[in-house]
């Protein structure tokens, strides 16, 4: 009698393994694709990085194509997007040739009256346009083979490499660039920003090393008000409210780091202790 | 007879008079119209006044945090103060220029709350 009833209990045991094993799987499968949601998406060439396409007319030269590594090779961030009023999202500046042609936007330097290191800078959108006109193609270059005067693997021959392409802080520091974060017409004259301190941002998890921020480093080409409070409403300094999902989302950190500045895919940028196994 | 031939004279010298003017006052319009301003240089004294104190009250974004929270809020009011004039302006400086403002007060209000949060 006892043998029997031990058969029973070790069938009824089987009948109940399924459904664990099937929520199991269920749990395992949301994982995977949560994760494949939230790992930060392959960073394409370095000279493709930062590429933004303008496309405001259907009509007219054609779409302008403007790289980041070209510009913030002379210039700072702060420069563009704040004074000369570069929107850091899509389609929120509002520049059309007309602004370009007032002395904003891309106009603000691209005069044709302006020198910088020693040339004369191109003047973008000229009162006559003309869609076979080559000037225009230097920015209207979309589609357009053999049309643009840089490129990027000659151009940042001598800069100093990192894990992704050029590490421009290491450039900046060592003098190989010297961003300008002035222009005539535009810029107000500042002080010198003292040295804000830099922060150890503590991680939700254990697991996670923690974030060391400078803040030095930031304002050099950022300034302040370009991060506060837009990007940064809060000076928390919790993950609670910047999760590693926010940024890829491109909030926080992801507003320049997943688009312009290193990928988040390069975990020693901002997590410098990480193992040399993570990317 | 006599009369009504002067009284013409002088009447059709006042015709070629405002003509004329007209004429002239056209002719401007049309040279101001035709040869725009670059924008980003200064165009009038009332607009280089809003302009002096956007530079100053902007011009101090990188100080923000040594700033008193009496200072600060100065500077939020200045800021407050300058919109309307800004959203006067033509278009492609409104633009760019309520751009910085929002910035800039952002920027200041953000430290005001900050050092406010700091107190309590």
């Amino acid at each position: 009698m006892p043998t029997c009833s031990m058969k029973k209990t070790k069938r009824k045991n089987k009948g109940g393994l399924l459904p664990l094993v099937l929520a199991w799987g269920v749990l395992l499968l949301g994982n995977i694709v949560s994760a494949q949601i939230y790992l930060p998406k392959p960073a394409p060439e370095p000279s493709e990085y930062g590429k933004v396409i303008l496309d405001n007319s259907k009509t007219g030269p054609g779409p302008v194509v403007f790289d980041h590594w070209l510009h913030r090779s002379m210039f700072t961030c702060r420069l563009c997007h704040v004074d000369v009023g570069f929107a850091m999202q899509a389609k929120a500046t509002g520049i059309t040739a007309r602004t370009n042609r007032e002395g904003f936007h891309c106009g603000a330097c691209h005069d044709g009256k302006k020198v910088f290191e020693g040339k004369t800078i191109f003047a973008a959108c000229s009162d006559t346009p003309n869609t076979n006109d080559q000037q225009c193609d230097r920015c209207h270059s979309a589609g357009k083979k053999g049309v643009r005067k840089y490129e990027y693997k000659k151009f940042t021959a001598k800069f100093p490499k990192g894990v992704y392409g050029v590490n421009w802080e290491a450039a900046e520091k060592s003098g190989v660039i010297n961003p300008a974060d002035f222009v005539e017409g535009l810029s107000v004259g500042k002080t010198k920003m003292q040295n804000r301190q830099d922060l150890s941002v503590v991680t939700a998890y254990s697991w996670v090393h923690p974030v060391t921020f400078s803040h030095e480093k930031h304002s050099i080409w950022n300034g302040c008000e370009l991060c506060h409070p837009e990007i940064f409403p809060t000076a928390q300094k919790e993950t609670t409210h910047f999760s590693m999902f926010s940024n890829i989302e491109g909030r926080y950190c992801g507003a320049c780091h997943g688009k312009v500045a290193f990928p988040l895919n390069n975990c020693q940028g901002c997590h410098p202790n990480a193992p040399p196994w993570a990317p | 007879m006599f009369f009504t031939t002067k009284f013409k004279t002088k009447f059709k010298l006042t015709i070629i008079t405002v003509l004329l003017f007209l004429g002239l006052a056209v002719f401007c319009g049309v040279r101001a119209m035709g040869a725009p301003q670059s924008s980003a240089a200064p165009a009038s004294p009332a607009q280089e006044t809003w302009r002096k104190e956007f530079d100053d009250v902007c011009g101090k974004t990188q100080d923000a945090m040594s700033f008193s929270p009496e200072e600060l809020t100065d500077l939020i009011r200045r800021c407050d103060s300058l919109r309307p004039q800004i959203e006067k302006l033509d278009e492609s400086r409104k633009k760019v220029y309520l751009g910085r403002l929002r910035m800039c007060r952002g920027l200041y209000a953000y430290v005001l709350d900050e050092k406010n949060k700091e107190k309590k």
